[in-house]
């Protein structure tokens, strides 16, 4: 009794006392200004001294207010204090008597200060309590309205996202069957006999061609012929100029034969001279044939020149025609060789377009299946909701109970006074809607999810 | 080409199944949700219906009740697509009259040929 008696009373003299640390401070500081003195005028270290004792002094002084004025806020410091007072009184006590018979008043002020304490206890945990309510309903207020905004911003998301990758995949169909339709009219067959592909016109262009080419032939042939007549015909022409040397000797002969006729009827007199006329008939006939000879000649050796022009003439037109029309096959068959290429480097490209297609189909299913991860997820977050609103609801309730029972904790609280207000509002909403069939169902699909069993099944 | 209606109550799901669907030439009808899927079939007749489980207003398994009693419907393949994969709840859509129980994600092929095989 008498150690703590003690005890009260150092405790008691070291709270009212300057604190230590004041006194070791102004020496410190004695020391270090008294080192300047040579270096300053002495009253400018004086008054250093003398501001820096000031200002430990204010300091000190508030540190000991301070020191009074919150004795309660360590637990330990409470018990100690506590102890201090009932110490005082039991000391009081046993300065004024001595007397056995005021014991029971000492166990009564021991229980007296273990029902205090207890009651300051409850209080400071009542005091938590609420404060930890109003933080969970209020986080509890934010993470209801962030959950919410989630499932409608992925719904948004994920609705744009299905709408474009529609669109994406209906283009791309599209683009897959005029590929399709680009590669059928390149490579399809005729039916009409009309070319309606690119290989068709092809085909029928080198028929074409190989026709009028075999045409230019034959007609080159045809002129080769024709030079080879021609060639009779000359050489006949030649036998022509033959017979006139023939008649132009047999005129020449007559001619012979009317100048004897003529001697001899001029050797017989008068009775030749009937004779003598017919022998110049003769000589004038045999005359008027040699003309005619000549003149046959001319016309022969025009019609020779003619026909040797027509012949030279013919002979450079069927090796010209022979020579252009190759020439002219050749290009167009190199022609078609070239498209005949592109043709099929089409016909390789569609084809590759086409399994393009059949993969693109491929990453459809796969997209199909992870876009449907907003209902699933938005599903599981509604389930969320559920437990969170009946745990919040509970917590109304209850806050509601303490409140009841102590109407001076809501205005204690920091923040403003409505939160139980709001707090019970939102879960006035949020029990309509849980009270609700959509709420209920929202809670098996949460369960539901977790489920486990076959993906399909027929029944 | 069949008619098929999809009621689920989320519009990405709808679309989803409707693109399928469609990709092979069935001509799909959308409703959100049973109530809405009951007042699209007034007077009109649908070869298939596929429905979610879970949905505001009018659930999967009261549709399936309320189609069953209908004599339009009374032998129209219902098949149900939702996430709920509990044997429970299967029984009560078997109970109620579902031809066939489909759990989220579906695969598009599988879709197809689980549509194609109830169509007959």
């Amino acid at each position: 009794m008498n150690g703590h008696s003690n005890f009260s009373h150092a405790s008691l003299v070291s709270s009212a006392s300057w604190p230590r640390w004041w006194l070791w401070a102004a020496v410190g500081m004695t020391v270090s200004l008294s080192w300047t003195v040579p270096f300053v005028p002495w009253w400018a270290a004086l008054g250093s001294w003398m501001c820096g004792v000031l200002t430990l002094t204010i300091l000190a002084f508030f540190a000991r207010k301070q020191d009074e004025s919150f004795p309660h806020e360590d637990g330990e410091y409470l018990e100690s204090h506590e102890t201090k007072n009932v110490l005082e009184q039991v000391d009081a006590l046993m300065a004024h008597s001595k007397d056995i018979e005021l014991i029971p008043q000492v166990d009564e002020v021991l229980q007296n200060m273990a029902a205090d304490n207890q009651r300051r206890r409850l209080d400071d945990l009542m005091h938590r309590w609420v404060d930890v309510g109003q933080r969970y309903g209020e986080a509890a207020l934010v993470l209801r309205r962030e959950i919410l905004n989630v499932i409608k911003q992925t719904e948004q998301a994920a609705n744009t996202i299905a709408s474009s990758f529609e669109a994406v995949i209906n283009k791309a169909t599209i683009q897959a069957r005029q590929a399709m339709e680009l590669l059928e009219g390149t490579q399809g067959a005729a039916n009409d006999g009309t070319p309606q592909s690119l290989k068709d016109f092809i085909q029928v262009s080198d028929e074409r061609l190989n026709k009028m080419a075999d045409e230019v032939v034959r007609v080159a042939d045809l002129s080769v012929n024709m030079v080879r007549e021609l060639d009779g015909v000359q050489n006949r022409t030649q036998a022509i100029d033959g017979f006139l040397l023939d008649v132009e000797k047999l005129a020449d002969q007559t001619s012979l034969l009317a100048l004897n006729a003529d001697i001899e009827a001029a050797r017989v007199g008068e009775h030749g001279r009937g004779f003598s006329v017919v022998a110049s008939e003769v000589r004038r006939l045999s005359k008027r044939s040699h003309e005619f000879s000549d003149r046959i000649r001319v016309h022969l050796k025009e019609v020779r020149t003619g026909l040797s022009k027509t012949y030279g003439d013919m002979r450079t037109l069927s090796a010209a025609d022979m020579e252009h029309a190759l020439t002219i096959k050749d290009d167009v068959l190199s022609l078609t060789r070239s498209l005949e290429g592109k043709n099929r480097e089409v016909a390789e490209t569609v084809s590759r377009i086409n399994e393009i297609s059949k993969e693109i189909a491929q990453d459809v299913q796969n997209v199909v299946v992870s876009l449907q991860f907003h209902d699933i997820t938005s599903q599981k977050l509604n389930g969320m909701l559920e437990p969170m609103d009946d745990l919040r609801r509970t917590l109304y309730h209850l806050m509601q109970e303490t409140v009841n029972l102590d109407k001076g904790l809501l205005k204690n609280l920091p923040g403003n006074e409505n939160w139980l207000l709001r707090m019970r509002d939102d879960v006035a909403a949020g029990g309509e809607a849980n009270s609700g069939k959509e709420g209920a169902q929202k809670t098996l699909k949460f369960r539901g999810a977790t489920g486990s069993g076959p993906a399909v099944e027929l029944f | 080409m069949a008619t098929i209606l999809t009621v689920d109550d989320t519009a990405s799901m709808r679309q989803m199944i409707s693109f399928t669907l469609n990709s092979v030439g069935y001509e799909v009808l959308q409703a959100s949700d049973g109530k809405e899927a009951l007042k699209l079939l007034q007077g009109k007749k649908v070869d298939l219906v596929i429905a979610d489980v879970n949905m505001p207003n009018m659930d999967g398994i009261a549709l399936v009740k309320s189609l069953r009693e209908q004599a339009d419907y009374k032998f129209t393949p219902i098949l149900m697509l939702t996430t709920e994969s509990q044997e429970s709840k299967r029984q009560q859509g078997k109970v109620a009259g579902a031809t066939g129980w489909i759990v989220k994600p579906f695969n598009p092929e599988q879709l197809l040929t689980i549509v194609k095989k109830v169509l007959g």
